[in-house]
């Protein structure tokens, strides 16, 4: 069976874990990536990838390359799947989709015109312990689930990044809300919507409320509150303010409780981990997703999150943003 | 071309012995920041010139986590030290807030996230980003390794220069960052890791360029192995002492911290002090300390680092 010729396009925090998996997957050949840092490409030759652009065109132009991994910032994403689709390439997004629904959308309609496959990475559809709550909630076990409360605080954009040896400063990128589309909610919240949405179907409303613990123009905190057309009620609480990580969902149903955690393994674990598997134990899902999209392209089927996802998670992110609450 | 700045090169030894006061902070107020902060002074017998026409103050804004992990110098601290100034030498004191781009932080954003930006407005003093200042080469030795400095203007015109650091615990390389460690954020040079190779004489070189009149530690939360509340001001124009007091309050023995040692044999100060106010032990029972967990965990990380293996498994 012919591998998928795998290209990545920008090579930070997430785009380096795709570049790990890419090398770890069997049915997938990392041909070529692209970044304009050239110590990210110095790296990415070190590890064995033979073909590194400091220009995606360049590499959207390679014929041995059936797929693109998109993890560049948020305001790029248009153009470059756009290039990519209008390229006749499949292309695997990073969350959020875009910046906006608008956006969103003229992405799908290039995909659909150039008949490519597009799927959006929501690592948390391929957890096994969020996996297991929606095998729950789907066996009956819980009854009717009437709350929903999901939780995802961590130091988003501000934890600490580095490039090999030397630490970098948050890209200034993260700190323009014309180039982000938003602050904590659209960052973080997507993940909770999209799997929230996952579990019990379409959100009919939404409210939010914002906080600005540290001053910038984006929002480092949120709680929305989801009504979802199940019946179920969820509490979503987000933030970026915190130097611990904090990810979970906690279901209350007629019948029953669950949760699902994802924790940070110790130091020394993430080293055994390291050392018997090449990868830490946290990333799996980020793995699974990955091998996902490749098995998706092998058998011609089309993948799931889809661009849809995509598009009504920032529909419901952008109803959060209007039907703000003021708690004073 | 480099120069050897006088002005900013001396050292010298004011005192034939050293005074280092320990005030409890009574609350999270300006307020009770201002009064320890004053009585703090008062304690080492600190009394600052009525003449004074400029002063910088040197926060410690190592990243952009705010005061509360302890990590970085609270803006309520910052605006207690502006009012005793003030009410010192006049309402219209020039005062300049400074600290400049590191490898993982910029400024500009630190000022604005850590509310720096709201004490400037309230209180009218500029804030300053060093690496972005007009500076002055100058050649200075530490230990017998040369570096050559950038002196930012600013500091070297300031006729009242400030250091507000923290105590916290930090790499395994130089255990502790207090008074010493806070003039390493006065080079204008954002890469500073470029230093680590030299990092503890490049710690005394820096303070051998710029040499502050006076330490006062915001130690009213601190970072240990978790954040806490210890409600200490601290005070002293020595900075070897003082760093020596912030590691022992730290559990940490002072002689294995390699840039203390350096900075007392270059004549940056002493490391033998007399406490003024309350005993160090008040404070040193209180301090977050690493346990033999931490300290194990702390070593092993240094040794996988060293071997390359962090690197191997793309910890790094």
């Amino acid at each position: 069976m012919k591998k998928v010729g795998l290209g990545i396009v920008g090579l930070g925090y997430v785009g380096n874990l795709h570049l790990r998996h890419s090398l770890r997957i069997n049915n997938a050949n990392l041909i070529a990536v692209a970044d304009l840092s050239k110590s990210a490409l110095n790296k990415a030759r070190n590890m064995g990838v033979k073909k590194t652009y400091s220009n995606y065109e360049q590499l959207l132009r390679d014929p041995d390359i059936d797929a693109i991994i998109v993890a560049l910032p948020t305001h790029l994403h248009l153009q470059c799947a756009k290039q990519a689709a209008e390229a006749k390439k499949h292309v695997f997004l990073e969350k959020p989709m875009a910046r906006n629904v608008d956006e969103a959308k003229e992405i799908i309609k290039t995909t659909q015109r150039n008949s490519v496959k597009l799927m959006v990475g929501y690592p948390l559809r391929f957890n096994t312990a969020f996996i297991n709550l929606k095998r729950q909630i789907e066996s009956g076990m819980l009854g009717h689930i009437e709350v929903a409360n999901g939780t995802y605080i961590s130091s988003g954009p501000f934890m600490h990044r580095s490039e090999g040896y030397a630490p970098v400063p948050v890209p200034d990128w993260w700190f323009r809300k014309e180039l982000t589309g938003g602050g904590v909610l659209i960052d973080l919240g997507s993940h909770l919507i999209n799997i929230l949405r996952w579990y019990f179907g379409e959100i009919t409303d939404i409210k939010s409320q914002l906080g600005h613990h540290y001053n910038l123009d984006l929002e480092d905190s949120a709680i929305c509150l989801a009504k979802f057309d199940s019946g179920t009620t969820a509490v979503i609480e987000l933030g970026w303010f915190s130097q611990a990580y904090e990810l979970k969902i906690e279901l209350s149903g007629t019948a029953g409780n669950a949760t699902a955690h994802h924790v940070p393994s110790s130091m020394l674990s993430v080293v055994t981990q390291m050392l018997t598997t090449g990868t830490s134990r946290f990333y799996w899902p980020h793995l699974e997703e990955l091998r996902y999209f490749i098995t998706c392209l092998t058998q011609d089927v089309s993948p799931s999150p889809s661009g849809d996802d995509g598009i009504k998670d920032l529909e419901a992110i952008s109803l959060a943003y209007k039907n703000q609450i003021r708690l004073d | 071309m480099a120069r050897s700045n006088p002005a900013c090169a001396k050292t010298e030894v004011k005192h034939a012995m050293s005074y280092v006061s320990f005030v409890k902070i009574n609350g999270n107020s300006s307020t009770a920041m201002k009064h320890a902060i004053q009585e703090s002074l008062e304690l080492i017998g600190y009394s600052i010139k009525d003449q004074i026409q400029r002063a910088v103050i040197k926060p410690n804004l190592c990243y952009y986590w705010d005061y509360s992990t302890g990590q970085t110098t609270d803006p309520k601290f910052i605006a207690a030290m502006i009012e005793v100034i003030r009410e010192r030498v006049s309402p219209e004191t020039d005062i300049s807030i400074v600290e400049s781009d590191a490898s993982a932080m910029k400024c500009k954003h630190a000022y604005k996230m850590l509310g720096y930006e709201k004490i400037s407005q309230e209180y009218g003093v500029r804030l300053v980003n060093l690496s972005e200042e007009k500076s002055e080469d100058l050649d200075v030795v530490a230990a017998g390794q040369p570096f050559r400095i950038k002196v930012p203007n600013i500091i070297r015109d300031a006729d009242l220069r400030i250091s507000v650091p923290k105590i916290k615990y930090t790499m395994e390389e130089i255990k502790i960052t207090c008074a010493l460690k806070n003039i390493f954020g006065c080079n204008p040079y954002p890469k500073k890791f470029k230093y680590h190779p030299w990092l503890n004489e490049a710690i005394v070189a820096l303070n051998k360029a710029m040499k502050f009149d006076l330490c006062v530690v915001d130690g009213n939360v601190v970072s240990g192995i978790q954040p806490r509340r210890l409600g200490l001001a601290m005070a002293s124009t020595d900075p070897v002492a003082i760093d020596v007091a912030a590691a022992k309050i730290a559990g940490v023995n002072p002689r294995k911290i390699p840039y203390i040692e350096i900075a007392r044999k270059e004549g940056l100060g002493q490391d033998s002090f007399v406490e003024k106010g309350l005993p160090l032990k008040y404070f040193a029972i209180r301090y977050p300390r690493k346990d033999v967990g931490k300290k194990f965990i702390g070593r092993a990380y240094k040794i996988a680092v060293i071997t390359g293996l962090t690197k191997k498994l793309g910890l790094t």
